[in-house]
């Protein structure tokens, strides 16, 4: 074939763009935009992670931790503004260090397990066949498995306990649900002409999984990526107050809400447990808001804009 | 000598079920089927919906596997190879799809859409890379400026013309084309059709053209097979087929084309059912006890029919 | 349907022997065994060799893995080394709690849910419809725990309408209507906190299925014929709607299952939650190791239920 730019002038059928082309951030930002809700509730996030962020590096941590036997159960003053716990420690700064913890540590689980889930769900529901229905059959059992037993079974038996491992064994039970959404959606998009074009183009399998398939499911990925969030935060802090999460150096917003399970301080110092309680609830249900918008947008039929 | 050459070719689809969730039973979708094709010419496969025209077409390209029989190419028998020896063909035979929407990727730009087949098996610069992208988009019949767009800023004809780019970058010698209009407005299946037939001249392509309607395989095809439930009823060159059709199924296809002239249509209606009535008494002399039908017989140097 | 059936069946027994197994691996990890709550702390080394041999805990893992799932499924489920009383004991009674508590959410969230999901969808995008949308956001955003303890917070000690602990006044004797009354006002907060949350699947079903039904020819021909709206909807979505609903139910036990840990744990309720945790934190695994087999078998039999009723009232979910 030789290169012959100028012959032959370009003709035929209308020219005319159909639609002009919004890319997938441009409709995730214009469905938030158009979902008041949504709208405050990113901005309302946006300034938590950024006073947490900020906060817990400015903060002296040594201060935070020192025990000030003549200050337990402070009220809030101007000194604290959220009072002081049984050690006289400053509510506020361990707020602050806990939601920079749990924040944290839900957004390294999510993301893990994300990563576990998206590669199974590819594998699985791109080849089919013999490893899908094995992979599947795993993926059921674990799913009906009492979760939250087994999590804290093993909490409590294992040799060496600390944030790493936390972080694994929530991984290694919360990909599933990821996974089978991963597997269906691959297998739509896998029937698609496009990955049979890949396949008669000489485009090796991984290629066709990851720059063919991964890319069309973008949205679906964000979605539950964000939607998982929320509520890996809650299992987190809910173990942390059972006493099952994070160890004690390491506060996480579940361990001042931990502190409610004595009577008196659930009843008499309310600034103690409550703050924290508010929070969990304010960052989930923020996370939450910002991911139904997002799956509208991901979802032609249901966008509001 | 042929370009391809399909001997008794089977392709069976294996139905789950049962207890065990087994292979309890398969669909012969393609049931002994044998054609070649010669270097050049346009083939059709024929036939109603369900009938395994693009189960030949997939089992070529190597989408499906093979159950038995023997694909030549080029006096290769491709079934016979293994994942990485087919590759090398891959450059050889390629294909167009039906849908224009879902066989392009959404999210690739049509730069990348047309190069990937020259990434998968040259290393060139990116700048050699637009120049061939471009020259074959141009060579399509489309501005070479638009492979910076997405496929949703095309319409269906735009976006079968990058499909075809596509198919055209590594220079195929054999395109299977599985019906490449029927997805598209009549009014723009023509301009299709024509400009596919300007390119087989230019690139020197062999079609098998695959398609439902008799009318645009009579205008596109040199020679051409029958198809009913996985088999050939009939093969022969376009006047074998149209002027003397002797398969009853043939028959009643012919017969079903829709006549676009008001005055003929009282004549066609006449001839449907006086072929109805044929089909009625002549039956088994086409299908066995099963409704199968018998291989086939040869009634001229080009033209087949399957018949007792 | 039948063959569905056998085959959903046989799928169940794998699932529950890989379970056993798993649980038995990681009881064999763990500190302590079976003799450790029977014996005094004082006694000698040999004596200690001796028994051990004698129990069979020298044995291959299979051989005390088949004697252990033996006494299991003949209801011997060992002795607890801290109780000092029989496994079996200790789970009866807050057995019958936890599933008090279980079966009272469950009710009550139908009770609401039910209501709300056949007015959502009958009167989608009115304001009633957005409220009910609201609320089911936040039921399904909001952690269990943390709803729970403000409930405690406000009903029980603020307002102090409600027991903040136990599951019936220890001075009601059983049989009297004290006791009943007793126990229903001890059900109140823990109830609120699960069913005001457990919502969130029921309203959304049961709103979308209505919004599908809505559009659906038979709906517009009953209408058009003169059947008053309300009987086209009861008629209709009782049939269709209400029977998916109740089996569902399979697919909730997991669900209940980490509830009550939460909830039990949080209003002081003595059922099988409370006696998980503090198993748990005293090391007494026998406990903790048959409830987490017998919550696991309830989950694995509930799903199979579900699987088998669903793929009896809609066909469509007979997916393999
Ligand atoms: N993956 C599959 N599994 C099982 N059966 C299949 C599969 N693909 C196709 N079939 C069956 O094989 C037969 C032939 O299908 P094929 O797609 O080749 O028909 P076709 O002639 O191309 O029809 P159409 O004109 O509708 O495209 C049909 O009966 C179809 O139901
Ligand atoms: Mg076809």
């Amino acid at each position: 074939m030789t290169v012959n730019l100028s012959s032959s002038t370009p003709v035929s059928d209308s020219m005319q763009p159909k639609t002009t082309y919004a890319s997938l951030g441009n409709t995730m930002w214009s469905e938030i935009k158009n979902d008041k809700m949504a709208l405050y509730s990113l901005i309302l996030l946006t300034a938590i992670l950024v006073t947490v962020y900020t906060g817990s590096f400015l903060l002296d941590l040594e201060k935070i931790n020192r025990i000030d036997l003549y200050n337990i159960y402070a009220k809030p003053s101007t000194d604290n503004w959220l009072g002081t716990d049984y050690g006289g420690r400053d509510i506020l700064g361990t707020l602050i260090i806990g939601a920079k913890n749990s924040i944290t540590i839900g957004v390294v689980i999510t993301l893990i397990s994300g990563l576990i889930g998206l590669t199974v769900g590819l594998i699985s529901g791109y080849f089919g066949g013999i490893i899908d229905n094995v992979i599947m059959r795993i993926i059921d059992f674990i799913i009906i498995l009492p979760f939250l037993m087994i999590i804290i079974v093993l909490i409590t038996v294992v040799p060496v306990f600390n944030v790493p491992v936390f972080i694994t064994m929530l991984s290694i039970f919360l990909w599933t649900g990821k996974a089978r959404l991963i597997r269906s959606k691959t297998l739509a998009e896998s029937e698609l002409d496009y990955v049979n074009a890949s396949k008669t183009l000489g485009t090796p399998n991984w290629k066709i999984i990851v720059f063919e398939v991964l890319p069309n499911l973008s949205s679906i990925i964000i979605v539950n990526l964000t939607l998982t969030l929320a509520g890996n935060i809650g299992i987190e802090t809910g173990l942390t107050y059972l006493g099952f999460g994070l160890p004690e150096s390491v506060p996480s917003l579940g361990t001042l809400v931990s502190y409610a399970s004595n009577p008196d301080v659930i009843q008499h110092n309310w600034w103690v447990w409550l703050p924290a309680s508010l929070l969990i609830l304010v960052i989930m249900l923020c996370i939450n808001f910002i991911g139904q918008a997002l799956k509208r947008a991901a979802d032609a039929r249901q966008r509001l804009s | 000598m042929s370009l391809l050459k399909v001997n008794d070719l089977k392709v069976h689809y294996p139905i789950l079920g049962g207890f065990f969730h087994t292979v309890i039973d398969h669909v012969r979708a393609v049931d002994g089927v044998s054609f070649e094709l010669r270097p050049g010419e346009t083939y059709g496969l024929v036939g109603e919906s369900g009938c395994g025209k693009t189960t030949i077409g997939r089992a070529i390209i190597g989408l499906n596997k093979a159950t038995s029989g023997e694909i030549n190419f080029n006096g290769t028998d491709l079934t016979q190879l293994s994942r990485g020896q087919r590759r090398q063909y891959t450059k050889d035979i390629q294909m167009i799809f039906q849908d224009p929407y879902s066989s392009l990727n959404a999210r690739k730009r049509v730069l990348d859409i047309v190069a990937e087949p020259i990434r998968n098996f040259e290393r060139l610069s990116s700048e050699e890379e637009r120049k061939r992208v471009q020259f074959v988009i141009e060579r399509v019949g489309l501005n070479p400026e638009i492979i910076y767009k997405y496929p949703h800023e095309f319409s269906g004809g735009q976006r079968q013309r990058i499909g075809i780019a596509r198919a055209l970058m590594l220079n195929p010698k054999l395109i299977i084309a599985d019906e490449p209009v029927s997805a598209l407005d009549v009014s723009v299946q023509a301009q299709v059709l024509n400009f596919m037939q300007d390119i087989q001249k230019e690139f020197n392509l062999t079609y098998l053209f695959i398609s439902h309607d008799l009318g645009i395989i009579r205008h596109m095809c040199d020679r051409m097979g029958i198809m009913y439930r996985g088999r050939f009823v009939e093969e022969g060159t376009s006047e074998d087929i149209y002027n003397e059709p002797q398969h009853i199924y043939t028959k009643r296809l012919i017969a079903a084309i829709p006549e676009l002239e008001t005055a003929n249509r009282k004549e066609k209606t006449h001839i449907r059912n006086q072929i109805a009535e044929e089909y009625r008494q002549t039956k088994h002399q086409f299908f066995d006890k099963d409704g199968r039908v018998f291989s086939l017989k040869k009634i001229s140097d080009t033209h087949s029919v399957a018949m007792q | 349907m039948l063959k569905f059936l056998l085959r959903r069946t046989l799928i169940m027994i794998p699932q529950l022997f890989i379970l056993s197994v798993l649980i038995f691996l990681l009881a064999k990890s763990m500190p302590g065994d079976a003799l450790t709550g029977q014996i005094g702390p004082q006694i000698d080394a040999e004596r200690l060799i001796e028994l051990r041999e004698k129990a069979g805990l020298n044995d291959p893992w299979h051989e005390q893995y088949a004697r252990w799932i033996g006494n299991v499924i003949q209801g011997d489920f060992g002795k607890s080394a801290i109780y000092q009383q029989k496994v079996t004991n200790l789970i009866g009674d807050r057995l019958g709690n936890t599933l008090l508590l279980s079966a009272s959410i469950l009710l009550v969230s139908y009770l609401i849910a039910i209501p709300l999901g056949i007015i959502a969808g009958r009167w989608t995008d009115s304001w009633v419809d957005k409220l009910i949308v609201w609320y089911n956001y936040l039921a399904f955003a909001t952690p269990l725990f943390v709803f729970a303890l403000i409930i405690l917070f406000i009903f029980g000690f603020t307002l102090q309408w409600f027991p903040i602990g136990g599951s019936v006044d220890i001075q009601a004797d059983k049989g009297t209507m004290d006791y009943v009354l007793s126990k229903t006002e001890h059900l109140v907060l823990p109830t609120m906190a699960g069913s005001l949350l457990a919502t969130f699947g029921t309203i959304q079903y049961l709103r979308n299925e209505i919004i599908d039904t809505k559009i659906k020819d038979f709906v517009k021909t009953a209408r058009s014929k003169g059947v008053p709206e309300r009987k086209v909807y009861s008629q209709h979505i009782f049939r269709n709607s209400l029977l998916p609903i109740a089996a569902f139910l399979g697919y909730e036990i997991t669900g209940l299952i980490g509830g009550s840990i939460f909830l039990e744990s949080i209003f002081s309720y003595p059922g099988l939650g409370q006696l998980f945790l503090s198993s748990i934190s005293s090391r007494d695994f026998s406990v903790v190791n048959i409830l987490v087999l017998i919550s696991g078998s309830a989950a694995i039999v509930g799903t199979m239920l579900s699987d088998l009723i669903l793929s009896w009232v809609d066909p469509r979910i007979r997916v393999d």
